[in-house]
């Protein structure tokens, strides 16, 4: 398609002309987008927080080993298959986990792999007991993830030892402090004293019922040979799913299981919403395309005298049909810039607006998708939607008009 | 060329399920250099026959020659093309378009063509203006001009691409006759200065008195061709006394 640039003038008059028509449907087509740059940004800036609250201070990715009973290894031909055994040693730990570090520690999208030691134990107080995860980590690996420093209510974090650090819940619930000294139990019924050095809130009252202690001093306290998972967080929490399929795929052994596994409440959660949310987008866009389709059928009948003369002069039938196109695209343009304006204003008034009122503050997150993507849209759908009087233009005969007068 | 228009067996239908035949085997060649009149009254068929020799309709069969080139066979884009390089128009209501300042108006058929004018172009278009006495209104918008001097652009308009054959359909039809007068002067003189073709159709019969021919249509066929230089423009003026009836009629439509 050739434009010519008296198509251009011809159109910029038509549209200069009815003027008041024209900064209607761009203020229509202005506070579409402007709707629409705002509900992305909110809708973006709610999930991220939402991710961000549920994940951020917890793996993205742990790699364990497998529930189920490990299948036969086969190790070679005929002869040997009647030898083949369960390979037990992977079986309920992480033996070979310092290969696997290695491993991790050259992939790009990981920031931190943390090997842990899990298990289940009791603080005995008197004659009560309180159930507690004990946790074994290495510093500062597992800070990354679970922000303990960042979140210690007192104390401080040097885990080693038997000095330890244990959950507000777990305090509260057994009345120990910072300084106590307490005696802890596994599950084999034997157990060691421990010293508190600080107190954390995770904010999870999971998270919050465990006693923190060094990798190594959890390995022997819970009689574990290798390590019970390695943690892992990455760059792009969308991106963990597919990385713990390529990590699964690429260990056998062990399986990598994601975020998104563990949420997949919450991700069909976002995901309802992301449907609502593009079904709003969709009737604006609607509305849009409706509303500048009905604008546009009334100037090429408003217009019809000038094309008559424009096609007795020689304009031909295809650029009759552009003047249109034209017209829909600028007037899609320019609403889509007003658009991203007027919805830039929205969401710093609604961050402003919450922040002062001391309201949840999650930032809007104003991305230039989320800004480009509803004006593209806009400006394509003004330019579709031109393609009904465009056809119009394009049939007009010129003797009809010159006929009638 | 000696011949710049020819017609061939020209007929005309209208319409799907009731056919209405509008033009009958219709032969006509016209000179080049000539005024030429179409007169007749209304349904007469005349506006068609116009309509088709200036490529804004389709004959249903037979064959239209422009300056000897075959037009039946172009298509919708080269006919409309071919309008914007060798057909001048100028209609009854001035077709200026209102959004154009006058000087823009003339400008358009060459920016349709050639897209934006070099300033040769918009010389001569200053100089057309002159010419025919409108050059103080270039920057006027057609609302601000009367309708002798829109109709005024509008020949300016028609000259501008320096077309083979101008088309004038009913140019003084709303020109009061002092107006009327004046604007036909003025494009007779710049049509012969301009070497080119006038092919008009009027109901005034002053004004097809003053052409080189004149051509009566009736029922969708010629019903009489007076050509001035052989009877003499007296004679013409007395045979068109004559058809006063045509006249007539033609008026009350």
């Amino acid at each position: 398609m050739r434009f010519n640039t008296y198509e251009f003038m011809i159109a910029y008059r038509f549209l200069l002309n009815g003027r008041s028509q024209t900064v209607l449907i761009i203020l229509g087509i202005a506070v579409g987008v402007a709707v629409q740059v705002f509900l992305i940004s909110l809708m973006d800036g709610l999930q991220r927080n939402l991710i961000q609250r549920t994940i951020g201070s917890s793996p993205h990715i742990t790699i364990a080993p497998p529930l189920s009973a490990p299948q036969p290894l086969g190790i070679g031909g005929g002869v040997i298959d009647d030898y083949q055994k369960p390979l037990k040693t992977e079986e309920s730990e992480i033996l070979s986990w310092q290969r696997y570090g290695e491993h991790l520690a050259g992939i790009k999208e990981i920031t931190v792999a943390a090997p842990m030691v899990n298990g289940n134990g009791y603080i005995e107080k008197g004659r009560s007991s309180f159930p507690v995860i004990i946790k074994g980590i290495t510093l500062p690996e597992a800070d990354v993830i679970y922000k303990l420093k960042k979140n210690l209510v007192n104390g401080d974090l040097r885990p080693g030892g038997n000095n330890v650090l244990i959950g507000v819940a777990s305090s509260e619930k057994s009345g120990l402090q910072t300084g106590d000294t307490f005696y802890l139990r596994n599950q084999k019924g034997t157990g060691d004293y421990f010293i508190i050095q600080g107190i954390f809130d995770l904010g999870a009252s999971a998270a919050n019922n465990m006693v923190v202690m060094s990798l190594d001093r959890a390995r022997t306290f819970l009689d574990i040979t290798g390590i019970s998972a390695i943690e892992i967080q990455v760059h792009d929490v969308f991106a963990a799913d597919g990385l713990a399929k390529e990590l699964g795929e690429n260990f056998g052994q062990v399986k990598a299981e994601s975020w998104q596994e563990r949420n997949k409440e919450l991700l069909s959660g976002l995901r309802a919403q992301d449907t609502s949310s593009a079904m709003i987008q969709f009737f604006v866009l609607l509305s849009i395309t409706l509303g500048i389709a009905s604008v546009l059928a009334i100037i090429a009948i408003q217009k019809s005298r000038q094309l008559g003369i424009l096609k007795a002069m020689g304009t031909n039938d295809k650029s009759a049909a552009r003047i249109f196109i034209i017209q829909g695209f600028s007037m899609g343009f320019a609403g889509a810039l007003v658009g991203i304006l007027l919805g830039l204003g929205l969401t710093e008034l609604f961050m402003f607006g919450t922040k002062s009122s001391g309201g949840p503050t999650y930032e809007l997150k104003i991305t230039l998708t989320n800004i480009l993507l509803p004006a593209v849209l806009a400006a394509a759908s003004a330019s579709v939607a031109a393609f009904v009087p465009a056809r119009r233009a394009a049939g007009l005969n010129p003797m009809e008009v010159i006929r009638n007068g | 060329m000696d011949e710049i228009i020819v017609l061939e067996q020209v007929n005309k239908f209208y319409g799907d399920e009731v056919v209405v035949q509008v033009l009958f085997d219709i032969d006509l060649s016209i000179k080049s250099g000539q005024f030429t009149a179409f007169i007749g009254p209304s349904g007469s068929g005349k506006s068609t026959l116009l309509n088709i020799i200036g490529l804004l309709e389709a004959p249903t069969s037979g064959k239209v020659s422009l300056d000897g080139q075959d037009i039946s066979g172009l298509n919708k884009g080269e006919q409309a093309s071919y309008r914007n390089e060798k057909i001048g128009f100028i209609f009854q209501f001035h077709y200026l378009l209102p959004e154009f300042t006058a000087l823009e108006n003339i400008l358009i058929p060459h920016w349709i063509g050639k897209g934006k004018p070099p300033q040769e172009i918009v010389g001569r278009a200053m100089y057309l203006m002159e010419r025919i006495g409108i050059e103080q209104y270039g920057g006027k918008y057609p609302h601000q001009l009367s309708g002798g001097q829109q109709q005024r652009v509008a020949i300016a308009r028609s000259l501008i691409n320096q077309p083979k054959i101008i088309f004038a359909d009913e140019p003084t039809g709303n020109l009061d006759s002092k107006t009327s007068g004046m604007v036909m002067e003025l494009l007779k003189e710049i049509v012969r200065e301009n070497k080119t073709n006038l092919v008009m159709v009027t109901h005034d019969r002053d004004i097809a008195a003053g052409a080189d021919r004149v051509i009566e249509i009736v029922d969708g066929r010629i019903n009489c061709d007076f050509t001035a230089g052989r009877m003499g423009r007296e004679k013409v003026r007395q045979e068109l006394e004559h058809m006063a009836c045509t006249f007539s009629s033609a008026d009350d439509a």
